[in-house]
């Protein structure tokens, strides 16, 4: 053994190495992914807190709408950031979600199937569609790109064809009666913390309705789902195998493969994670307004992938993260509701989310250079 | 680098230097978006509102025709503490939720264009609009003044309740017999359709939407020759039936005059703000009949944005 | 137990028409180095992915320790000993050192159903591991990409090596290097023959090859040339084996001509 490596080897233990104090705490956050996500989110809001700050939008009721907005985005924003950390996209998200709520509504209005057995039979439906998409890209190498490119239309076109074939229409309203004493439905319907709500209104902190009690009821179940996800997302690629598998396909998939991680395993878990989540999004969706639209989720895809870049996922794969894709979506969902209370155009929204995403991308390639060129 | 973020900011500090929120008195919140044509009139209506009544007003809409996103509007208006909500109700069962909690809130909130069935449901104050099957009873007598016996209605899509009862109100105002004719909502479809039916024995025809049934069935008309010989009417306004009433081609319009539609609900709430006043139950906007007398006149106030 | 840890006997691969490897045969005993030598296109990769598990061979057999073995794919390859660095080298960039280390072989703790990647065992165990390289990894968490191509390289035989390699194979692995970073991955190498390991060096490089090798096997155009020992050849020799030997003698011999001629 050479004298060098004798004298590192003996090195008790390598946490003394005086060299690692040097990187400075700010280098190590500088150099993560979210950087740009949340720095960007606390612009938003220093933003609208400045120019929008008494029209109610951070009242309790006007938060709680951003909020909503920004969940149901963070959970498909979540789900195709890990997809896109594992090197694919998925562009039949916004169809799934019309399709979803569609297989939800039909059996339950018009076949006269318990709304919680719709539900099943959506997700269920999900994991199929998921599985479909990643056992074509998985064997046929094909862009996945392409691939969900033409799901989008099939989907959609789905859509509608069976909905007014069966229906004659293309809605399908009448689902909020159905909640009230369904087993699962509750789970996607319900406002929590409602007591911390009262007594707010109680204590006169926040706005009342007539009657004395409060305007805002409870935490919409969005949110709840939302946090809920991200911590999952994250525990699942930073703490577990799984997750490394994930950054390896992304990074390198023919690597990967010779150093036996099961990419193809990989990559169909991916699909099938933002064709549920899709799924969810169309649940929550359909109670919230107690009926299905052939026409839901359309172009919510973009809005997702948009969020994910903007919470430092890189295009090519192998890089990212879950936390980042959330507040990139509060983002997107804070400035697409904040701009109704100024008096700008709403037209300009697309403007801005076109605008962060270019911006966000710059700046992610600037961070991935400085974190690869460290030496 | 360093020149790219400070342009950023020096953008961001500009935006927020002219951008600017002001309390409202009033929002609207409709499912027509400001710059489609039929919509910027209702719009028109709304800004000429709030000028006479001396309030301040503003007009949203979410990008598509997409209800869930404009029961987030509307909760979005409330936040707001407006001191009037006027909203479009294309979906009491999608809105519902969003439209009690205003009310609720202690906002009044007046319906205009849509909803007529659901408005009072909901507690919403009044509702201004044209009622469908009222317009098509209108334009049935108008029809059957003319001379008219046998008639065909042509609807766009069948199943859209509104269209249906256009065609169910013309028949009660006609008295007499009138056949539905289903068809897509596709233009070269609709003129084949109407093409088939010219030998039928109708003497009238009602479209129930002018840019896309009218025109459609207008053409046939005219490669038939049938023109004149076949009375044409329609719901709703297109410049090429404008044009077409103006040539005596077409026997009416039936003009829901979206602009009141925008106009009156302002008006309302301006006299509330001042005497608590609020009329009960629909203020009809419609029908109102565009005919070869006055199409000249409508054509000029069109182009304007008022009609 | 036969004294030669691997035997690759009159392997012949071929594609369609292309006779990519014709009848080669290498033998390799614990310890020995054998360089590859060979121009581009004189089959190389072939042979490596053969050797890998990657394309199975249309004639011949592969014995390892002894007995006849057969590869259905780079996993059995694996799972025999044969540790294969690529020069794409599998790892990925912006991830750290320690996840490019044990990808696809993380190391697990917790419950079962909700195990977590170890990532503190495997950090103590990545840096242990560079540092007997004497490659002094400051921060195992430190995205691969940070380091110079010769440490990668390192990381990547390393790797191979713990995960219980007994033929390491490494394709072209100083083509893209300097001198220094070279030789950091030709000592390596050197030292991990000593602890008992049989490599296989491709390259087309001899002066890299020369130094380190204890045989040599010449490869043109699908075809072995031989098998040598360090002491029964030199240098210039296997240069000269080489089609690029020939094909330089004969350029000087032109060039000398373009001289004389230009001078009357």
């Amino acid at each position: 053994m050479s004298e060098k490596a004798k004298s590192i080897a003996s090195k008790k233990d390598f946490n003394q190495d005086e060299r690692l104090k040097k990187v400075s705490n700010l280098k190590i956050l500088l150099n993560r992914p979210e950087l740009g996500a949340v720095g960007g989110a606390i612009l938003v809001f220093i933003f609208f807190g400045i120019v929008a700050g008494d029209t109610g939008m951070f009242s309790a009721y006007g938060a709680l709408n951003f909020l909503d907005v920004s969940a149901n985005l963070g959970i498909i924003a979540i789900a195709a950031a890990m997809l896109m950390i594992g090197g694919e996209f998925d562009l039949s998200i916004g169809s799934m979600i019309g399709f979803a709520g569609i297989c939800i509504a039909i059996p339950a209005i018009y076949w006269g199937w318990p709304l919680w057995i719709s539900i099943i039979f959506a997700f269920a439906m999900a994991v199929l569609v998921g599985y479909f998409n990643g056992i074509l890209v998985v064997k046929t190498g094909l862009p996945s790109f392409i691939v969900t490119l033409a799901m989008l239309f099939i989907l959609r076109g789905a859509t509608l064809a069976i909905t007014r074939l069966i229906t004659g229409r293309t809605q399908v309203p009448g689902l909020r009666v159905l909640i009230e004493n369904d087993p699962i439905a509750w789970m996607f319907a319900t406002d929590t913390f409602k007591w911390l709500f009262t007594w707010l209104g109680s204590m006169n902190l926040i706005a009342l309705r007539t009657d004395g009690t409060p305007l805002a009821t409870g935490i919409p179940p969005s949110v709840i789902w939302f946090i809920a996800i991200t911590l999952f997302a994250t525990w699942i690629l930073m703490k577990t195998r799984y997750g490394n598998w994930i950054f390896a396909s992304g990074g390198d998939k023919t690597g990967a493969t010779n150093v036996g991680v099961p990419v193809g395993r990989v990559k169909i878990s991916l699909f099938i994670g933002t064709a549920m989540a899709a799924t969810l999004f169309a649940t929550i969706q359909v109670l919230d307004a107690g009926s299905a639209d052939t026409m839901r989720g359309n172009l919510k895809e973009l809005e997702a992938i948009a969020a994910a870049v903007v919470g430092g996922c890189l295009l090519t794969g192998g890089y990212g993260s879950a936390i980042g894709a959330a507040f990139g979506a509060l983002i997107f969902g804070t400035v697409s509701m904040g701009i109704f209370y100024t008096d700008v155009d709403t037209d300009w929204f697309k403007v801005f989310l076109g605008a962060m995403m270019l911006i966000a991308v710059v700046f992610n390639n600037y961070i991935r250079k400085k974190v690869t060129e460290n030496k | 680098m360093k020149t790219i973020y400070k342009s950023i900011l020096a953008f961001v500090a500009w935006v927020m230097l002219s951008v600017s929120a002001f309390a409202v008195d009033v929002i609207v919140v409709s499912h027509g978006q400001a710059n489609d044509p039929f919509w910027s009139v209702a719009k028109n209506g709304v800004d000429t509102g709030c000028k006479d009544m001396g309030i301040s007003c503003k007009y949203t809409a979410p990008a598509t025709f997409d209800m869930v996103e404009m029961a987030k509007l509307i909760d979005n208006a409330v936040s707001q503490k407006p001191k009037g909500i006027v909203i479009t109700l294309p979906d009491a069962a999608a809105l519902g939720k969003s439209v009690k909690a205003a009310i609720a809130a202690g906002i009044p909130v007046i319906s205009m264009n849509s909803g007529s069935d659901d408005f009072a449901s909901l507690g919403i104050s009044a509702h201004v609009g044209q009622t469908e099957f009222e317009a098509g009873v209108g334009g049935g007598e108008k029809m059957k003044a003319a001379g008219g016996k046998k008639a065909l209605c042509v609807n766009h899509e069948v199943g859209n309740v509104a269209l249906d009862r256009r065609c169910a109100g013309f028949k009660k105002g006609f008295g007499g017999s009138v056949d539905i004719l289903g068809t897509s909502n596709d233009p070269t479809e609709i003129q084949s359709a109407v093409a088939a039916k010219l030998n039928g024995g109708y003497d009238t025809i009602l479209t129930l939407g002018a840019g896309l049934a009218g025109e459609a069935a207008l053409k046939a008309l005219k490669s038939a020759g049938k023109v004149g010989d076949i009375r044409l009417g329609t719901f709703d306004m297109s410049p090429g039936m404008l044009k077409a009433a103006a040539a005596g081609e077409v026997e009416f319009l039936i003009d829901q005059q979206q602009y009141l539609q925008g106009y009156l609900p302002i008006a309302i709430f301006g006299q509330y703000m001042r005497y608590g006043t609020m009329p009960a139950g629909v203020v009809m906007t419609g029908p109102g009949f565009v005919t070869p007398d006055n199409a000249a006149k409508v054509i000029k106030w069109a182009a304007q944005g008022y009609r | 137990m036969s004294e030669y840890l691997i035997e690759f006997n009159n392997i012949s691969k071929y594609f369609g028409k292309v006779i990519a490897l014709k009848d080669v045969t290498m033998k390799l005993k614990k310890g020995e180095i054998m360089c590859l030598l060979g121009d581009n296109g004189a089959g190389k990769s072939t042979l490596i992915k053969t050797l890998a598990g990657v394309h199975k061979p249309d004639e011949g057999e592969i014995i390892i320790e002894g007995k006849k073995t057969v590869f259905d794919s780079p996993k059995d390859a694996l799972d025999m000993g044969i540790g294969t660095v690529y020069q794409d080298l599998a790892l990925v960039s912006l991830m750290s050192v320690t996840r490019n280390f044990f990808m696809g072989r993380e190391p697990l703790k917790g419950i079962p159903l909700f195990k977590t990647f170890d990532m503190e065992k495997a950090d103590k165990i990545a840096a242990e591991k560079m540092g007997q390289i004497g490659i002094d990894v400051r921060d195992p968490s430190q995205a691969v990409g940070t380091m110079s191509g010769g440490e990668r390289q390192c990381l990547a035989i390393s790797r191979a090596i713990y995960f219980g390699a007994k033929v390491l194979v490494l394709d072209e692995p100083t083509s893209a290097l300097g001198v220094h970073q070279a030789s950091m991955v030709l000592k390596y190498v050197v030292k991990a023959a000593s602890e008992g390991l049989a490599v296989i060096l491709i390259t087309h490089n001899v002066h890299h090859a020369y130094p380190v090798g204890n045989s040599f096997t010449v490869l043109n155009r699908g075809k072995s040339l031989g098998t040598f020992n360090k002491k029964d050849i030199s240098r210039e020799e296997l240069l000269s084996m080489m089609a690029g030997g020939e094909e330089l003698k004969k350029l000087e011999v032109e060039l000398k001509e373009m001289d004389r001629l230009a001078k009357i």
